[in-house]
């Protein structure tokens, strides 16, 4: 099936299918898709729109918000933090992509391999996967204590430090994860390419970046939009390893919006800085889409 | 203390679990079977939770949020101590204390108190704390209630009392001590060095050089809280410029931030800082997790800057350290400043005030008027704090460091001004900005005048 | 492992593709020791911890190991209500993974059967929500929560984070839906059999793989939650094992031995679903990136 989950190809697809002989297969009424539907709506869309609404509005949380048009979106625009904010954590995404990326890939494709110690380095690996965000910036937190911990230094309190500790501990808690969807995608390449490029005289690293990573194409979108989408929300992290400091030197725009909603109690302009997320979002994610062909992977995923 | 406290949360909770006796959880586990179907039958589901009644189920119980820190066993005693009385019986019902982790207390008292699950009882600050409840009509006042009822009239220090209010008219009872903030240090580390307690900033300044040269970090400083951070500023701009510079901003005109005295203070501050006068990690230590008072007590730092909690907090995690090195002193005059060395900034106390949406006001406030009954100031000063009820003075030779808390006692007693802490007098919107412009200051990411500059522009 | 890797991959027939390369790769070795030390030392670090008492460890070098080992951290943690923290968040997780199920299977398998504007609008709907980060909605939803009277209860929690379960769950089952041949569905359709039965008697049982990456997806992602469970709940009654790990940072404080105690507890259930079903486990994960 090379169907893609946009319109024209999937009725072209439903024509053809009614056009074969026998057919006649009793289908589903569309309202079985309505619980899900109505649910999912009431609980993530409703939620979208309001947050929108919201942020035209001024909320202290305690009385019922009032309309005070554009003013959130103008503070938006105006505040420097909101600038600060959204460097901090596309450099912080760059970051998290390219460390992450570049092991997991690595330690993906060695774990699909053949050699004989893999099962019980890939346990090992897996530990991290054990356990929660939280429970993994807490450990973190234990451990880079000035005072108390192991490194006994001021990382989290220099704004190079807390930022490298959240890339750090982003990494620790989700390579694992990124590994096991290479070593997957690593494993589906068929053996005869690299037959073919070694009687070509390919070597190991020809090998490499001729055959794995061309092959790893779509593992490489998937596991980057993840790495992305994950690291506009890393939140615990920050809250829990350094309040978005020092200063306002982690503040990155999830955690940002959590200071103005739950500690200035100013909602509405939480909702505007919460809209704006969204807006990124989904921007970034189209582009991320149109730049790698995000459909054409789900294609050939599900051609398999 | 810790295992203290553990047991008793876990006392509680197992109860709830053994014999879904504890309101909240049967709430719960009522909305929860109700809830469970909202699957298959959204709609259903939630028109039935919706129906359900709020955090205390039961009519009789009402709840009270409070500060879960190391005191919070003067209130658990207090709590229980009232369920077991004539009055809760007379009142028909019974108090439940839940103890909200100190770290996120007014934001969880905020997102509780704009739902249908909100406490009866609530402790905070006082003044700009808890303006917005008031302005949103969510607070009893008690004024007439206190002038009609002799137990609260003359159980508290009137200015305690009033120092509380809003307008004029009081929303709160005092139930815990006076939080002066005080110059702690560790006797061993000064007895070592041959250093006196700083009476002007001079001194303090010498003292510092001689720690450093010695190896030790003159001042613990949780920086990642940043309240702490503020107290220095607060006194700073005291002793330099007096409390009239704050009381204008308090009052409300930004433009009071342009003080010279502001810009003085927060030179002095990025002097220290520089220094190294606070070490050089304070920006990664906390206050709230015992960081800082383990520093402290550990010897790593010879002074620390804090609210008279620090007393009790010591004498929970490190009991020997408190009862035999920890010394205490004003903070030092500064050269040329125009504010009184006895003037005294921090918290007068905390209260508790009533949510005006209460099932049961007269419970609630059958339970307010036993903060000033003799039991309960007796457990305060028995935690090493002292009590702002009229009877204080009488009880403070029972505390455990009877010196500590009459030097407590006459600080405030003396003291011709007692500054609210800015944040709390500023409430938590103007305070929590304030407190990222006093981060960037000691992180040093803004100048002294940049901070002043941005202060004025705090709305 | 007694066998050799290479044989075992040549008796088990259901594995296509061989593995690229037969040698040995002793870069790329040295790189994975290197991030076994990266993972194992703060692993090491806090075991040894979180069995030393809190005296010794405010003192001592926490990477040596204990002198004199004890277990009183852990009963700290355990008598400071942790199984009640367990056991909220494994109602929350069954719950979810629940709701997850329920709904989006008929879901998918509407959209994969029957092909109609108004299932691929549904579809649409789905795919858009995959960008929607669930922080970006957390105040309207607290409006929401607070307005139905849920808040500060595990429902308030159970429900915004099975919502935003969905979409990558509904993408998950279409695709796998998506392989069950036409073929099979005529034969039954030959018996007679219902829509109905079909989902049941067909269609589920050949979606297994990609169910139980929707299991895995959806209870990792309660058993993660923690911004809802923050927000939405307050008081001990559901509190969910995240939000009790948050404050044990205040209640324990610089008791680190303690606090570590308190990680290592947290992640021994999803350790002994490892050890009881470690290839569905492994396997689910990796069907959440897409296989």
């Amino acid at each position: 099936m090379s169907a893609t989950l946009g319109k024209s190809t999937t009725l072209d697809e439903s024509a053809s299918l009614d056009k074969r002989p026998g057919a006649r297969v009793g289908r589903p009424h569309a309202v079985w898709a309505l619980p899900g539907v109505l649910f999912f709506t009431f609980f993530a869309i409703v939620p979208m729109a309001l947050a929108f609404y919201l942020s035209f509005t001024r909320w202290d949380g305690l009385g019922d918000p009032q309309l005070v048009g554009l003013a959130n979106w103008q503070k938006l625009l105006d505040d420097p933090r909101l600038t600060q904010s959204l460097w901090l954590t596309v450099s912080l995404t760059v970051a998290s992509w390219v460390f992450q990326t570049v092991v997991a890939l690595l330690l993906g494709v060695w774990a699909a391999g053949p050699q004989r110690n893999r099962a019980v380095l890939s346990a090992v690996f897996f530990v991290p996967l054990l356990l929660s965000s939280t429970a993994v910036a807490l450990l973190f937190y234990a451990l880079l204590d000035p005072n108390f911990g192991i490194i006994q230094k001021d990382t989290l309190g220099s704004s190079s430090g807390a930022f490298l500790a959240i890339v750090f501990v982003g990494g620790w808690q989700f390579i694992p994860f990124h590994t096991l969807i290479y070593q997957g995608g690593a494993r589906q390449i068929p053996q005869v390419l690299y037959q073919a490029a070694a009687i070509d005289g390919a070597g190991r690293y020809r090998q490499f970046f001729s055959i794995t990573l061309p092959q790893l194409r779509n593992t490489i979108t998937t596991s980057t939009v993840l790495i992305v989408v994950g690291s506009l929300t890393y939140f615990e992290t920050v809250l829990i390893l350094t309040k978005g400091g020092p200063g306002t030197d982690t503040a990155i725009l999830p955690y940002l919006m959590y200071e103005a909603g739950f500690k200035t109690y100013d909602f509405g302009y939480a909702s505007a800085i919460a809209s704006f997320l969204v807006l990124a979002a989904t921007g970034l994610s189209l582009l991320l889409v149109r730049l790698s062909g995000f459909g054409t992977m789900r294609s050939t995923r599900e051609g398999m | 203390m810790e295992s203290n406290r553990g047991r008793s949360y876990s006392g509680r909770s197992g109860a709830g679990q053994a014999t879904g006796g504890s309101p909240g959880n049967r709430a719960f586990s009522r909305r929860w079977v109700l809830g469970a179907g909202a699957a298959s039958l959204l709609t259903t589901g939630l028109t039935a939770c919706g129906s359900g009644s709020g955090a205390g189920g039961d009519s009789g119980t009402i709840t009270a949020f409070v500060y879960g820190d190391d005191a919070v066993k003067v209130q658990q005693a207090g709590v229980s101590r009232f369920n077991k009385s004539a009055a809760a019986k007379k009142a028909g019902g019974k108090v439940e204390l839940q103890k909200v982790p100190g770290s996120d207390y007014s934001p969880k008292l905020r997102t509780a108190m704009g739902s249908p699950s909100a406490p009866d009882v609530f402790f905070n600050w006082g003044g700009g704390s808890i303006k917005p409840y008031q302005e949103a009509d969510k607070l009893v006042d008690l004024t007439d209630i206190i002038e009609d009822d002799p137990v609260l009239k003359d159980g508290f220090l009137p200015s305690v009392l009033a120092a509380g209010d809003l307008k004029g008219r009081h929303y709160g009872i005092p139930m815990r001590g006076m939080q002066p903030v005080i110059l702690f240090y560790n006797k061993s580390v000064f007895a070592e060095h041959k250093l006196q307690p700083p009476t002007t900033w001079d001194q303090l300044l010498d003292n510092n050089a001689k720690l450093k040269k010695a190896k030790i970090t003159p001042f613990a400083l949780g920086g990642t809280d940043i309240w702490p951070d503020l107290m220095w500023l607060e006194y700073l701009v005291d002793r330099i410029g007096g409390p009239e510079v704050f009381r204008r901003i308090q009052d409300g005109d930004a433009e009071g931030w342009g003080d010279p005295a502001v810009l003085r203070a927060a030179e002095l501050v990025k002097e220290l800082v520089d220094d190294g006068a606070f070490g050089s990690k304070f920006t990664s230590v906390s206050y709230v997790n015992g960081g800082a008072p383990a520093v402290f007590a550990k010897g790593k730092a010879a002074m620390h800057l804090m609210g008279s909690w620090e007393y009790s907090t010591q004498l929970g995690k490190f009991p020997d350290f408190a009862r035999k090195n920890l010394g205490w002193a004003a903070f030092p005059t500064v050269e040329d400043g125009t504010g009184d060395v006895r003037n005294v900034v921090g918290n007068p106390t905390n209260y508790w005030s009533i949510n005006s949406r209460t099932r049961n006001k007269d419970l609630a406030i059958a339970f307010l008027r036993t903060c000033a009954s003799e039991a309960y100031a007796k457990d305060l000063v028995d935690l090493g704090d002292v009590p702002t009820t009229s009877n204080a003075a009488e009880l403070l030779s029972s505390a455990p460091n009877p010196e500590f808390a009459r030097f407590q006692y006459d600080l405030v007693e003396k003291a011709p001004a007692f500054t609210l802490s800015w944040d709390q007098a500023l409430g938590d919107g103007l305070g929590t900005k304030m407190h990222t412009e006093i981060g960037k200051l000691f992180a040093g990411q803004s100048s002294p005048s940049e901070f002043v500059a941005a202060c004025k522009g705090l709305k | 492992m007694k066998t050799r890797p290479s044989d075992r991959e040549e008796s088990a027939p259901s594995r296509r593709h061989r593995h690229w390369t037969r040698r040995a790769n002793p870069v790329a070795g040295l790189g994975s020791f290197l991030w076994l030390v990266v993972v194992i030392v703060p692993v090491y670090a806090m075991l040894s911890a979180s069995l030393t008492g809190q005296d010794k460890a405010l003192t001592g070098n926490p990477l040596k190991p204990p002198t004199s080992p004890t277990l009183d951290n852990y009963n700290t943690v355990l008598r400071s209500g942790f199984g009640h923290l367990l056991s909220n968040t494994a109602i929350v997780a069954v719950a979810v993974v629940g709701i997850v199920l329920v709904l989006s299977i008929p879901l998918a398998y509407v959209a994969v059967r029957t092909r109609n504007s108004w299932s691929n609008a549904a579809l649409r709907l789905f795919l858009l929500g995959v960008a929607i980060p669930a922080q970006a909605v957390v105040v309207p939803l607290y409006l929401l929560i607070a307005k139905l009277d849920l808040y500060d209860t595990l429902l308030a929690v159970v429900l915004p984070t099975a919502a935003f379960a969905m979409p990558v769950s509904v993408l998950v089952l279409v695709g796998t839906l998506r392989d069950v041949s036409e073929d099979l569905y005529e034969a039954m359709a030959l018996d007679g059999a219902s829509p109905l039965r079909m989902l049941f008697q067909l269609t589920i049982p050949l979606a297994k793989g990609g169910i139980s990456t929707v299991v895995i997806y959806a209870a990792l992602q309660a058993w993660n939650g923690f911004l809802f469970p923050l927000i939405f709940t307050q008081s001990d009654g559901p509190r969910v094992l995240t939000l009790g790990l948050f404050n044990y940072v205040s209640q324990f404080g610089v008791n680190i031995p303690a606090l570590l105690a308190s990680v290592v507890l947290s992640g021994i259930p999803i350790f002994v679903v490892y050890l009881v079903a470690r290839r569905a486990l492994v396997g689910g994960l990796m069907g959440v990136g897409g296989k």
